[in-house]
């Protein structure tokens, strides 16, 4: 019984340190996106500089000003999560077609496809952006969806596939047969047995897939030209300062916080389908 | 006779068995393909010849000399030494981290989805308003860090280089351990709690459960994390162009590489700086891979 | 598959019937420039288009705001032989580059004399390759001395001066504020020193002057002044921002930075905006006159355009004097025509410092005029910076450092 309680206040503490280093910083640039350019420099003690002593949500309402065709957020923010959510998709489906095939089939290229897989998320990516924005001006690929989904494809698929190979060789895919030994149709066995065991590796791939489309700067900035796709993080480097040289700090925090939301949601609902791997019923069979 | 027969139907099997793994995998290489083979093909070509955006006239094959040009450079050498540095770091501290966040995040008593949620928000958020973000904290005009008891109120924090290595490791590990704790995670998720059940029977230790069992179960989400995440690290730019431009000698490859092909248009450098890049991270992957001993191609072990 | 090419065809579709929608009469010119705060870009071209009687009309495609990423932008579209390009907005770092690259039209004599007529000479040197214009002095932009009156009597003329002045005052509120992060705003930094000092950065496109006794003069002063303790201590990531917001926070009494401060301190910081006076960038020397950084905006015509002489047409609209004073009273940027200042719109602008403005103009070295400028650029960053480890009283080394760094940097040698 002690041990118990000691275990329980040990883990709360862990619990309360890791929330707090992953949250400070994230406090911090809350704080910064309801200073005004006035008050950024305000304070000279730690409690002074960290909450700010003005308030305001200007730098949040001047990212919404103009409806959405005028407001230099709206546009890119609904360009971003389309784009994110339509890349996570096809990747999620093309990354588990091979994964599988991988993890459980035999034929050869196989190392070869994953050797390859790995070589291409290693390139540089900078230097494939001059030959890609050629490429896509000739095709007329240039500012539309399709211009980025693809290449965050490319780029994205290597990690979705080495991810959900390593969970997909975890699986007993004996199991599957063991089911329909005890009668399930395939089709029962594969949704009843195989997909819950699954679920782990397919949500973990599907929440690095999004975030990595999310937050990409390179080709979002370099392959897109108006608010017709371009997405959040290029937009950031549009927004102006009251001059040139300012810096617009107040709304830069303002609208990656705002950014943020989405993630968050997503991660809130596909948090618990990555725990809810293995329990002792479903395996023992 | 049946031998033949059923020699005759396994080659059948081993066939369609094939066919539909190729099948399976072409529309991932095609999409891989499709966007990469032409401009990395590309930037091979441009890495031995002489080409400057701002000098349309000149141009033609050079060899290697782009590549000696680069590999004779002390510059060279220095930032491969910083970007090690910082990777080394920085990757470690991830691991150790996130295993430990992994764990908790696994073991979580209450709260479990906000904690979870909480966790991975770092990763979520816009790398450049991270680095940005980080910067001002730092600044001593309008920062916090200062305000600390026992820091000084104007320490220049990017005014030397190991300070500033500080900040850009802090900055990378608060934003990436994420990443690791998310993959360490889901790995943590797929061993049997029936193992840990017998093992304590057994009288093992919390610890030695920890590295008899679950470290080693683990192994391949640890090589994908390790493998990702070292390859990402080693291409740092963002946090630190945003927080120093590479000065007090923390400059990265990456910053070099942008350097020449963006800011002086020279493509031929540019792209040899790349391909270097990718050969340096080629040996990494390779002794990663090799080091763990994962064969990722091969199926479950023991089918 | 399927559903990625319609979604591409309708965003391809929705991103096409964009520019359609522009109501104006005549062929459409595109104008790639940084999106300007104030408007008073967009103001410029929309008189044009009207006065144009159906000619043409000027639409904007937005470049992002840092100067690096608008000529990241315009070279990979120019490098791609992007037609969509009609008025190029360029830094005026880039004439010598673009022009040698073929980026940019010269202007013919004619039209050439009627874009700099009265224009400052050292504008008109700065948008000159080859004795041929290549670019449309648009706005200027220089850097002055702003101190705080109710801490210094007189403002000092030389370095040395405003450093024993601050020091008098001492760290905690008599701090110089710069621009000394290794990027562009040092270079600046540098050559304005080095030049106020007597000597040039480049005798030529590919030849190097840096003579070494000025040189080093103006290297030892920078390392003086980095190692004094009323350097910032940020002074190795400072900007024009962070300069600016370390004034107005209220612990320095120097500053050397654009005019856009002005404005910034009235609305931002009303009681450090009170005691804000301006002089002339200080010299190295006193009896050297110094010589103030030059900035500004350019206005090119795109070698891809598909509408060159429309485009002619539409930049010498943009630069009359009127357009000028409409920046200049909207967006704070200094005319680029001498004839401007001392009207009273200007004096309203910069009230009190028109005339400082104009001088600084006047005086004003541009920064080397090379096609290789970003290769010097890198090399003198590279070797000077951080500032505070140049040791005052051993330049000689720093000084062959920088000449063999710059000398690379001509000849596009070796890695930057």
């Amino acid at each position: 019984m002690e041990r118990n309680s000691r275990e329980y206040a040990l883990w709360s503490i862990g619990m309360l340190l890791v929330l707090l280093f992953a949250l400070i910083p994230v406090i911090w640039i809350i704080s910064l996106s309801l200073k005004t350019p006035a008050t950024i420099t305000e304070g000279t003690t730690f409690w002074d500089r960290f909450i700010p002593q003005d308030i305001t949500f200007d730098n949040y309402t001047a990212l919404f000003e103009g409806g959405i065709d005028e407001s230099p957020f709206i546009a890119p923010l609904i360009n971003s999560i389309l784009i994110a959510s339509i890349t996570t998709v096809i990747a999620i489906v093309l990354a588990s077609f091979a994964a599988y095939a991988i993890a459980r089939l035999d034929f050869p290229g196989k190392a070869l496809i994953l050797a390859g897989a790995l070589a291409i998320a290693m390139f540089p990516a900078i230097s494939t952006i001059g030959p890609l924005f050629d490429m896509w001006r000739a095709i007329g690929l240039y500012d539309t969806y399709a211009g980025l989904i693809i290449p965050y494809l490319s780029f994205s698929l290597p990690l979705a596939i080495y991810t959900l190979v390593a969970f997909f060789r975890e699986i007993p895919w004996d199991l599957e047969d063991a089911a329909s030994v005890d009668g399930a149709t395939p089709f029962q066995a594969f949704r009843k047995v195989i997909v819950p065991l699954a679920a782990p590796g397919v949500f973990t791939a599907a929440i690095l897939v999004f975030i990595f489309a999310w937050n990409d700067f390179l080709f979002a900035i370099s392959l897109t030209s108006s608010d017709a796709s371009r997405t959040v993080p290029a937009a950031l480097a549009f927004f102006t300062g009251e001059s040139q040289f300012t810096q617009p700090t107040g709304n830069i925090a303002a609208a990656a916080v705002i950014v943020t939301v989405p993630i968050i949601i997503f991660v809130l609902f596909f948090q618990r389908r990555i725990v809810s791997g293995l329990t002792a019923g479903a395996v023992k069979g | 006779m049946e031998a033949g027969a059923a020699a005759g139907k396994l080659t059948k099997r081993t066939h369609s068995e094939r066919r539909l793994g190729w099948l399976l995998c072409a529309p991932a290489v095609v999409a891989m393909l499709l966007v990469t083979a032409y401009p990395i093909g590309y930037a091979i070509v441009l890495s031995v010849q002489e080409v400057d955006l701002r000098f349309p006239e000149e141009g033609g094959w050079v060899g290697l000399s782009n590549y000696e040009s680069v590999l004779t450079s002390g510059l060279w050498w220095q930032d491969l030494f910083n970007t090690l540095f910082i990777t080394v770091i920085s990757v470690a501290l991830e691991l150790a981290l996130g295993m430990v966040i992994a764990l908790i995040m696994y073991r979580a008593i209450f709260g479990r989805g906000i904690v979870r949620t909480a966790v991975l928000i770092p990763y979520g958020i816009v790398t450049v308003v991270a680095a940005f973000s980080w910067f001002y904290a730092f600044n001593p005009d309008t920062g916090f860090v200062n305000q600390l008891p026992l820091i000084a109120d104007d320490k220049a924090w990017f005014g030397e280089r190991f300070s500033s290595f500080a900040v850009i490791i802090m900055a990378e590990v608060w934003k990436t351990t994420p990443f690791m704790a998310l993959l360490l995670l889901a790995g943590l998720t797929t061993i049997d709690d029936g193992l840990y059940e017998a093992a304590k029977v057994d009288g093992a230790s919390a610890w030695q459960r920890f590295w008899r069992i679950t470290l080693p179960l683990m192994k391949p989400a640890i090589l994908v994390a390790l493998l990702f995440r070292t390859l990402d690290a080693f291409r740092i730019f963002d946090t630190i162009f945003i927080m120093t431009r590479g000065a007090q000698d923390t400059e990265s490859v990456s910053i070099l590489g942008f350097n020449q092909l963006i800011s002086r248009l020279n493509l031929g450098l540019g792209s040899a700086v790349s391909v270097l890049i990718f050969l340096c991270v080629l040996i990494i992957a390779y002794l990663f891979v090799r080091g763990l001993g994962v064969r990722m191609a091969e199926g479950r072990p023991g089918t | 598959m399927t559903l990625v090419a319609v979604l591409g065809a309708g965003a391809l579709l929705v991103g096409c019937t964009g520019s359609d929608d522009e109501a104006g009469a005549g062929t459409e010119l595109t104008f790639f420039i940084f999106n300007e705060p104030s408007g008073a870009y967009q103001e410029a071209a929309t008189k044009c288009s009207q006065e144009s009687n159906g000619q043409y009309h000027i639409t904007f495609e937005f470049l992002p705001a840092s100067a690096d990423a608008q000529r990241e932008q315009l070279v990979r579209r120019l490098g791609a032989e992007d037609d969509t390009i009609d008025i190029v907005g360029m830094d005026i770092i880039w004439t010598a580059e673009f022009a040698n690259a073929g980026f940019v039209e010269p202007w013919s004599d004619a039209d050439a004399q009627a874009v700099t007529e009265n224009v400052f000479d050292s504008v008109v040197e700065s948008a000159t390759y080859e004795d041929t214009l290549y670019a449309a002095p648009f706005t200027s932009n220089t850097q002055l001395l702003w101190y705080r009156k109710d801490r210094v009597q007189q403002p000092p003329r030389t370095w040395d001066e405003m450093i024993a002045e601050a020091e008098r005052i001492g760290p905690a509120e008599g701090l110089i504020q710069v621009q000394a992060n290794r990027y562009e705003g040092f270079t600046v930094l540098a050559t304005a020193m080095i030049e106020s000092a007597g000597a040039q950065i480049l005798a030529g496109p590919t030849e190097v002057a840096l003579e070494q006794a000025p040189t080093e003069r103006a290297l030892e002063v920078l390392g003086q002044f980095a190692r004094s303790p009323v350097a910032p201590p940020d002074i190795d990531t400072s900007t024009e921002d962070t300069a600016r917001l370390s004034f107005e926070a209220g612990g320095s009494s120097f500053m050397l930075n654009y005019p856009f401060v002005y404005p910034s301190a009235s609305e931002n910081a009303p009681d450090v905006f009170e005691q804000m006076g301006s002089a002339l960038y200080p010299r190295i020397d006193a009896d050297k006159p110094s010589r103030p950084p030059l900035g500004g905006i350019h206005l090119g015509v795109s070698a891809y355009s598909n509408n060159k002489d429309l485009t002619f047409e539409a930049i010498k609209c943009l630069v009359q004097p009127d357009n000028q004073i409409t920046a200049a009273t909207l967006g704070g940027l200094p005319p680029v025509r001498e004839d401007l200042y001392g009207t009273k719109e200007l004096d309203k602008a910069y009230p009190g410092f028109s005339d400082l403005i104009k001088r600084s103009i006047d005086n004003a070295a541009p920064r080397p005029l090379t096609p290789a400028y970003t290769d010097v650029s890198l090399a003198i960053q590279r070797s000077l910076h951080p500032p505070g480890d140049i040791d005052p009283q051993d330049v000689g080394s720093v000084y062959d450092d920088l000449y063999d760094a710059v000398d690379k940097a001509v000849q596009r040698e070796g890695l930057f």
